[in-house]
């Protein structure tokens, strides 16, 4: 395995764990969403739904990166 | 242990001929490559995953805007004349299975709550020494003003019957959580 190669999978499997991170973080705010839900307030349910789409964001621009990098990859 | 080696040997080829089976020839089945899971697999498999979580937040912060609550009966409680500053007086709302405590304060303004602690629901009483409403199972407290929480294990104040009066009779209209 060439350096560039071993770099790019070390800076892939650093965006897979990003990801993942973030999916986490996306559940811990559902969970604490659906707390809330059941304790009738509404004002924690909006806050947690704008913030895990906010996550979401990011986590698709990640995965945009990765395809992005992917295609420039196969061109060469 | 020579003996032993050759019989290992043997052994190994023995697995070797089973490698190389004539039905793995004719039957190839790739088991390692089935199971096996890339990263840019996996990488899919958390967007989507991140997209469905994103979209049940979306829905559990839209549900109490969409389901709104059933109409609440209005129903009578009690004449306003038969409590005086300071008394109280126990009804159910709304339904029979709701008790609920309705205290008139020292100002005299009349206020009502679900009489379920919201501990761990036991039936809260109207304490007149302290001017509070005491859970005796726990011991906490809540203000007679806003059934906020001020002592004790619970956390969440007390779920507030809206009332109307009108002439000598209290009607309850809803419930406010």
């Amino acid at each position: 395995m060439s350096t560039r190669q071993a770099q790019g999978t070390i800076l892939f499997t650093a965006l897979l764990v990003l990801i993942g991170i973030g999916v986490v973080v996306q559940l811990w705010l559902l969970a604490a969403s659906v707390d809330a839900l059941f304790r009738h307030e509404t004002g924690t349910p909006i806050h947690a739904a704008i913030g895990s789409a906010v996550v979401f964001a990011i986590n698709g621009l990640l995965v945009l990166y990765v395809f992005n990098f992917d295609r420039k990859i196969k061109q060469r | 242990m020579a003996e032993e080696k050759i019989d290992k040997k043997e052994g190994c080829v023995e697995c070797q001929k089973k490698k190389n089976a004539q039905w793995r020839e004719d039957f190839p089945v790739a088991w390692e490559s089935d199971n096996y899971v890339t990263r840019r697999e996996m990488v899919k498999f958390l967007a989507l995953g991140s997209l469905t979580i994103a979209g049940a937040n979306a829905v559990v912060a839209g549900l109490p805007h969409v389901v709104k609550a059933s109409e609440m009966p209005r129903a009578r409680i009690a004449l306003a004349s038969s409590i005086p500053v300071g008394g109280s007086r126990l009804f159910t709302y709304p339904s029979e299975e709701d008790p609920c405590i309705l205290v008139r304060q020292n100002n005299g303004d009349l206020v009502a709550y679900s009489q379920v602690c919201t501990h761990l629901s036991c039936a809260v009483i109207h304490d007149e020494k302290e001017n509070a409403l005491f859970c005796p199972c726990h011991h906490g407290y809540f203000t007679v003003g806003e059934g906020r929480p001020y002592a004790g294990p619970p956390m969440r104040p007390l779920p507030r019957i809206k009332l109307e009066q009108q002439g000598n009779e209290i009607f309850a209209i809803g419930v406010e959580v």
